[in-house]
């Protein structure tokens, strides 16, 4: 009896996958534990083993493909076995019914996401409530995922999604339309209509004025789509706050020089500035629980977090990744280098474990390696605070009424005013501020 | 106020009204000196006299017909059946003449009589002296159905029973005889029959509940509480004539909904509220399936345990308010 | 009053014509009835009396206007005997909003509960608890009046029957059950579903007094009847009277009779109480034959005048469905 291969869930927010590679082909022989097939999702990429030995019988997607989790992608079973043409689930496929288990079956139909919020074609799974209200705000049930029993779209889900939608700007479904097939935004088109809508007219308008070279196009998914998720749903939820404070790094430097051959001796790495923020910044969290926190799903509750796990805001070629360098309160300079430098090169070459990349309670961005002086991040959800460290640079500053030059850098705070107020929010960078300026005190 | 229990409010009311009221009579097997198989009308016969407090042979086709004919002619009985089983042998009485005289005959005679009868399980008494029947009355045009559940409603339905010009069927509950409620006048009150009760407000789901499984619900909902769910219970107190306005409004507002009945689930009153909830204006407000909570299509079994089994308890109702808002 | 036979109830010449002009009109009723049937005039089902006039015109001839009456299926006699109306009788089996019931109970239920008739009754057995009920008020509120409860030979078998005459019995109430035993429930013959020569005979186990009596005989009828009513009346307890009848028609609208023999049904026809009722008044000089003609023609003339008036009758308005559920 031929098994199928799903999409693997890797995450608890994880709704889709996308198949990096088939590293089996279709007649090849399969063992148990063997990689099959390759998975990118929420900043991973994972290979997925096979459960079962025999023969890869049908790969139903391609590479690129994006496919929701739980969702059947191939079968593994004897030779010449007989499988569905088309993925089961899928309604244009009714003889594969039979094929698999019942209770795999079922767990496909309960579970695999798309395929159930829309039940034939046309139908969508909603609650009366959800569709009176879609009604009443003129909202697409057909654009919306729902949250419930069989992905089933309640009331709340269209609220969320009419909140979204209002965020962006208003046009005739014909003017939308356009602006999809033509790729243009609609946010850099004056609507001529009430309220600024924006009509075919304005398009076509707008597009006379700027005639350009058709643009590369990059599908928004895997990391750019959890990218975009994340920092929208961020930017849109969270009431966010900047505070600015400028360092002086004068005797930062004059440590990190110091202590830097003793660091390369036991670590065989470069003690970096970052490295050195983390410390203090774990160190000062402790004292400020308010920052190390988080706003609970439901957001009736604050969770002030014990550990300070730091997230290290990384770069990679596919995008932002932010792994964990978890319980940095207890950890000291030399093991800091050495878990965070193997944190980013894990992240660099995409071999991230999942639990690596969860648990945060505060993230920091460094930016000073570009000529950047300071900026406002976006706060990683469901942390209560993020900071964005800019570039050192040679500034004049007073010093006891004449000028003086010093290595300044600035460190920017956003935090969630939800969790957190902005009196308590300075008192934690002005501790920072601190601690950076006369690093000794860390070692306390 | 004073406490008293269902069975004293029962009696109080009867009491009051035949004082009040020459027309009013009982008639019942074992109502006199033995005072009725659960107490109720324990001492009546001592007051009123065996013409008023009438003990009748083990008849109930014959009292429930002759309840009929002396309503027709300007009574106004109070039948008691010792058990609402007993109801299935006094059913053409019920659906054929009682019901239907009034419509027959063209809109002339009124049949103003109450047959008061206890229902439900959780005493033992097994297939024939448990059962819960009102939706085979509730079906009937012409009859209406009560079902206190607290001694305060059961004094107020009860007047009302007696003062409607029409047959009212009167579902006591053997395991509310002995409750008590602290707040029941002394004096005579009346509730309006079709008028629901709030028993409690809340505001994430509603529970429709009847007799007995209102006690449950609350105690539901107390659970539920702690865990931050916020429900609403239901009392409709009359299933006919039923208070459809309350019960949809209530769903407009909770958007979700469990209706539950010790009665045997298929073909229960549970699927009458349900559908009306899903006819009626509340349809764009749910946000999940109605739920219904009855008994399972078996007849109630003897054994303590299995007889819990079969019938919805405190602990089904706080996993159908989960299921239904997701929570489970 | 009369010279030939006794007459126990006080009866004049006048009340003693119009008794048989009522059976005429009776008669004449039912037949018209069923006249219109065949000719699918009147829908539904209906049940004729023609052959049973002296049990229905005798018993309620005793009656005071305040005693009541409850009926059965075949209950136009019954009801034409209590007072009816039989314009407003023939427009409800018309289905006419002027009818008894307003087009709403039909041949079934006629009921007039003003005059004391109770109703026709659609469940076989049925009525006879509900006379127990209405005799039960007349005993707790003291008012002397007696309860007249009509039933076939059929209800005799049913539980009704046997609870209502034991409750009745041990309550001493004041009621008198006619059971008019027209020799077949539909078509089972009373000697297949009787193992006893009377049903008054059962009288003896509720502890009551029975009696039979000759169903075409209407100074039997009355004289039995009267006492019965006064012993009723008086707090003696209910009585079980027997009629020995026979219903010429069909059991109701299609029936062809396989059950019994021409011969049996022209052996009762021969003993019709209305020919037997209108030769004794003859022969007793209180009417003469020229006068008695008289009274069949207008008792013939009032039916047509019946069926007019139904005719010229508006049907129910639709809205009046919902009404009359509840009072």
């Amino acid at each position: 009896m031929a098994k199928e291969i799903f999409m693997p869930k890797l995450s608890s927010t994880m709704e889709s996958g996308t198949i990096l590679q088939w590293i089996k082909n279709e007649g090849d022989p399969v063992d148990m534990g063997e990689p099959v097939f390759e998975v990118m999702s929420d900043k991973i990429n994972i290979e997925v083993e096979a459960y079962e030995e025999g023969f890869l019988l049908k790969k139903y997607y391609n590479v690129d493909d994006v496919v929701p989790v739980n969702t059947v992608v191939g079968y593994i079973g004897e030779k010449d076995e007989e499988v569905p043409d088309t993925p089961p689930g899928n309604t244009e496929n009714s003889e594969s019914k039979a094929e698999p288990e019942p209770d795999q079956n079922e767990t496909v139909a309960d579970d695999s996401s798309s395929s159930v919020t829309q039940i034939e074609q046309g139908q969508i799974r909603a609650t009366p409530a959800a569709r009176r209200v879609a009604k009443e705000e003129g909202a697409d049930l057909s654009d919306m995922t729902g949250s419930g029993p069989k992905q089933r779209i309640q009331q709340q889900d269209v609220h969320e999604f009419v909140q979204n939608a209002q965020k962006t700007p208003k046009a005739t479904p014909l003017a939308r339309k356009w602006a999809e097939e033509q790729n243009a935004d609609l946010n850099t088109v004056e609507g001529s209509g009430p309220g600024g809508k924006i009509y075919t007219k304005d398009l076509s308008a707008a597009q006379n004025d700027t005639v350009s070279a058709e643009p590369d196009r990059i599908p928004v998914k895997g990391i750019r789509k959890v990218v975009a998720d994340r920092m929208t749903e961020s930017a849109a939820a969270v009431p966010h706050v900047t505070l600015y404070s400028d360092v002086d790094m004068t005797e930062l430097v004059r440590m990190r020089s110091r202590l830097q051959d003793k660091i390369i001796e036991q670590t065989g790495a470069k003690l970096s500035y970052t490295e050195i923020m983390m410390k203090a910044a774990a160190s000062a969290l402790e004292r400020h629980p308010y920052i190390n926190a988080s706003l609970s799903p439901d957001q009736q509750e604050i969770l002030l977090h014990r550990d300070v796990n730091l997230g290290l805001a990384v770069a990679t070629e596919q995008g932002l990744v932010v792994p964990v360098l978890h319980h940095a309160q207890h950890k000291g300079l030399v093991e800091l280098v050495k878990e965070s430098k193997q944190l980013a090169a894990d992240a660099r070459n995409q071999q991230l474990k999942p639990q690596q990349m969860q648990g945060g309670t505060f993230t920091i961005s460094n930016l000073g390696m570009y000529a950047v002086d300071g900026f406002t991040p976006i706060i990683n959800q469901p942390e209560a605070a993020i900071l964005g460290v800019g570039q050192m640079k040679e500034t004049p500053v007073g010093e006891n009424g004449s000028v003086v030059l010093r290595p300044m850098t600035t460190f920017s705070l956003s935090f969630d005013h939800r969790v957190v107020d902005g009196a308590p929010a300075a008192a934690f960078l002005t501790e920072l501020k601190q601690l950076l300026e006369d690093p000794y005190e860390l070692l306390m | 106020m004073r406490e008293i229990t269902y069975v004293e409010a029962l009696r109080e009311c009867m009491s009051q009204e035949m004082r009040e009221n020459e027309n009013v009579f009982l008639m019942g097997e074992d109502i006199g000196v033995y005072g009725g198989a659960f107490g109720v009308t324990r001492g009546m016969i001592e007051e009123f006299g065996p013409e008023r407090v009438r003990n009748t042979p083990i008849s109930e086709a014959g009292i429930t017909g002759s309840a009929i004919g002396s309503a027709l002619t300007g009574m106004q009985p109070i039948v008691e059946l010792q058990f609402s089983d007993f109801i299935t042998i006094a059913m053409d009485q019920l659906a054929n003449q009682a019901a239907k005289l009034r419509y027959m005959y063209g809109g002339k005679g009124n049949v103003p009589m109450v047959l008061r009868t206890p229902a439900g399980s959780g005493t033992g008494a097994a297939a024939q002296h448990s059962q819960s029947l009102e939706a085979w009355v509730a079906h009937i045009p012409g009859l209406k159905v009560v079902q206190p559940s607290t001694a305060y409603d059961a004094k107020g339905l009860l007047k009302a029973a007696i003062d409607d010009p029409n047959p009212v069927i009167f579902y006591e509950h053997k395991l509310l005889y002995k409750t008590s409620s602290d707040d029941v006048p002394e004096d005579p009150y009346s509730i309006p029959l079709g008028q629901a009760d709030i028993k409690r407000e809340g505001t994430d789901v509603t529970i429709v509940a009847t007799s007995v499984m209102v006690h449950r619900a609350l105690e539901a909902a107390e659970k539920l509480a702690e865990e931050g769910i916020n429900v609403e219970v239901i009392d409709p107190r009359s299933i006919v004539p039923l208070d459809e306005e309350t019960i949809v409004q209530s769903v407009i507002k909770t958007n979700r909904v469990v209706v539950v009945h010790e009665a045997v689930k298929r073909g229960g009153y549970g699927g009458e509220i349900a559908s009306m909830i899903t006819e009626s204006e509340a349809f764009d407000f749910l946000d999940a399936p109605v739920k219904r909570l009855g008994a399972s299509p078996v007849p109630v079994p003897y054994n303590p345990e299995l007889e819990k089994a079969m019938t919805p308890q405190t602990e089904d109702l706080i996993q159908a308010c989960r299921e239904t808002l997701q929570r489970a | 009053m009369l010279k030939s036979v006794e007459l126990l109830p006080d009866k004049s010449k006048d009340e003693l014509t119009r008794m048989l002009k009522e059976k005429w009109t009776i008669r004449y009723f039912d037949e018209k009835v069923d006249e219109f049937f065949a000719k699918g005039m009147i829908h539904g089902t209906t049940h004729l009396c023609v052959g049973q006039e002296p049990t229905a015109t005798g018993p309620c001839s005793v009656l005071r206007d305040e005693d009541k009456i409850t009926s059965t299926h075949r209950g136009h006699g019954h009801c034409i005997a209590k007072g009816a109306d039989i314009n407003l009788m023939m427009a409800e089996l018309f289905g006419r909003s002027t009818g008894y019931c307003k087009g709403k109970g039909g041949s079934m239920h006629i009921a007039d509960v003003e005059k004391g008739n109770l109703g026709a009754n659609g469940i076989v057995g049925g009525g006879i608890p509900l006379a127990t009920g209405a005799a039960l008020t007349s005993k707790l509120k003291n008012q002397g009046d007696v309860i007249l409860s009509y039933f076939g030979d059929g209800a005799a078998n049913e539980g009704s029957f046997h609870e209502s005459l034991n409750l009745a019995s041990i309550w001493g109430l004041p009621v008198v059950f006619i059971c008019e035993n027209n020799q077949y429930g539909m078509s089972g013959s009373v000697k297949e579903m009787v193992n006893i020569e009377n049903i008054a005979e059962r009288a003896s186990s509720y502890g009551i007094p029975g009696v039979v009596v000759d169903g075409n005989d209407l100074i039997e009828i009355m004289n039995e009847t009267h006492k019965a009513v006064k012993h009723a009346r008086e707090g003696g307890g209910p009585v079980l009277i027997e009629a020995k009848t026979y219903r010429w028609k069909g059991h109701s609208k299609s029936d062809a009779r396989k059950y019994r023999t021409r011969e049996e049904e022209q052996a009762w026809k021969d003993k019709d109480g209305i020919k037997r009722f209108r030769d004794l008044l003859i022969s007793e000089e209180l009417l003469t034959e020229e006068e008695a003609e008289n009274l069949r023609k207008q008792a013939k003339q009032d039916v047509e005048e019946a069926v007019q008036y139904a005719e010229e009758s508006p049907e129910p308005g639709l809205d009046t469905l919902l009404e009359d559920v509840y009072a």
